[in-house]
């Protein structure tokens, strides 16, 4: 159902108690910000904006291999509440090697079994906005690939 | 303070109070934030979280905990009816300021608030902690009942207060007034099927009581903004509402005790409620 890293990922977070699950999304947390485009880095897309969705701005850098496997960085602002920043680094780790088609598949039902029902209510909704913002960025990718193609193609 | 001149120059801390007062077995500090792992990640020496949703709200309908429910709440961490309480928290205290009004609805008035807020101890480089302190249970004997009726508003009382021209604030951001989004800036939509204002309010967003540090403005820049151009008058009842309570928790705080007003209620059902409720009046400018 969901992408084989991902879903170990959520497996992981499925099996700990609360105390060691929040643990685990601070430490996620922390290496979202080790997360952004580093020297050299080139990318097929970027995509740096401040939505009303979201508390701060947020870079998404897409990289697609020739065999079709997408690489993401992503780029926080420092008031990105905690569970996005968490979601990010989780994000960039299960998607990885996805083709863009496969990205926009990813159903988002997976935030609540990683972070939890009690985590996930009113004021942190954003969860969802780093996943929304990835299968975006693969849409126009993809569109781009399909508006390159010969016609009939 | 006391150099700014507000009417209650007690009920602000500075950082560097707070600092050199760490270990004062009088006090507990109390951590509220909106970003509900902040805590997690690091927090000033000897505090301790309280969560508005998981600790402060009943947790089937919309309202608040019990008196027993608050005293059992105080007791876990170690908190006392003598306790001076002193709150901080993320986005400019919006969340210290509700946990401390949730406090005095209990009668609970030993409270104060680190003027800039988490923001101002971080920027200030000042040491944070993950170790959670654990302390000897308090004695907390519950108040016999929660005090709604002095500082907290309900619709009605909101609707009657419109009707009868008294003063309405709205500290909302200006887009949410006009009735053009019904969602805060920065923030996905929280369920509100009406945009605009309650009739007669005066738009004056949280945000202008605060400097860019989170710290909040002088008594002279406060009066000016609240009476001179809001049209406030001392003495005046006044209703501030937002979305969901916290924001208006803010200018409570500012209208209570940095100038002074004595009848100032918090709308907590605030626009969730009104935007939502068939057959509430809206204005929309």
């Amino acid at each position: 159902m969901y992408p084989e890293k991902l879903n170990q990922i959520i497996e992981l977070f499925e099996s700990l108690p609360d105390a060691e699950k929040r643990e685990l999304l601070i430490s996620y947390a922390s290496a979202a910000m080790k997360q952004g485009p580093r020297d050299g880095d080139t990318f097929d897309l970027e995509d740096e904006r401040k939505d009303e969705e979201c508390t701060d701005t947020v870079g998404v850098f897409l990289q697609v291999s020739p065999q079709r496997a997408c690489a993401f960085r992503i780029k926080l602002g420092p008031q990105v509440q905690t569970l996005t920043k968490a979601m990010t680094a989780i994000l960039c780790k299960g998607l990885e090697g996805l083709t863009p088609e496969q990205i926009t598949e990813v159903p988002a039902d997976f935030v609540p079994k990683i972070v939890g029902a009690d985590l996930v209510r009113q004021r942190s909704q954003t969860v969802y906005y780093i996943l929304t913002r990835m299968k975006g960025i693969a849409r126009v990718w993809l569109n781009r690939e399909r508006s390159a193609a010969p016609h009939g193609a | 303070m006391s150099e700014k001149n507000y009417a209650h120059p007690e009920a602000l801390v500075s950082t560097e109070w707070v600092a050199a007062h760490l270990a004062d077995p009088h006090l507990r500090i109390v951590e509220s934030n909106e970003d509900i792992l902040l805590y997690d990640t690091g927090h000033i020496q000897g505090s301790v979280h309280i969560d508005w949703r998981s600790d402060l709200q009943d947790q089937t309908i919309r309202d608040y905990i019990n008196p027993q429910q608050f005293a059992a709440l105080c007791e876990r961490n170690g908190i006392s009816n003598d306790t001076t309480v002193i709150f901080y928290g993320d986005k400019s205290n919006w969340w210290a300021c509700y946990a401390l009004w949730v406090f005095r609805l209990f009668g609970h008035t030993k409270v104060k608030i680190m003027d800039g807020g988490r923001e101002k101890w971080v920027a200030e480089q000042r040491h944070l902690t993950r170790a959670v302190p654990h302390f000897v249970h308090g004695h907390y004997t519950p108040p016999e009942t929660r005090s709604d009726s002095e500082i907290r508003a309900f619709y009605d009382q909101a609707l009657a207060q419109s009707r009868a021209g008294m003063a309405l604030i709205d500290v909302r951001s200006p887009a949410e007034f006009r009735g053009e989004v019904t969602h805060m800036p920065e923030y996905p939509q929280e369920g509100v099927l009406r945009g605009g204002h309650i009739p007669g309010a005066a738009s004056v967003p949280w945000k202008m009581a605060v400097k860019d540090d989170s710290t909040f403005k002088d008594i002279s820049e406060l009066r000016q903004i609240y009476e001179d151009e809001a049209g406030l008058k001392p003495g005046q009842d006044v209703v501030a509402y937002c979305r969901i309570g916290e924001r208006s928790s803010h200018t409570w705080f500012v209208l209570t005790y940095l100038l002074g007003y004595k009848n100032v209620r918090n709308y907590d059902g605030s626009w969730t409620e009104w935007g939502n409720r068939v057959g509430a009046p809206i204005e929309r400018s």
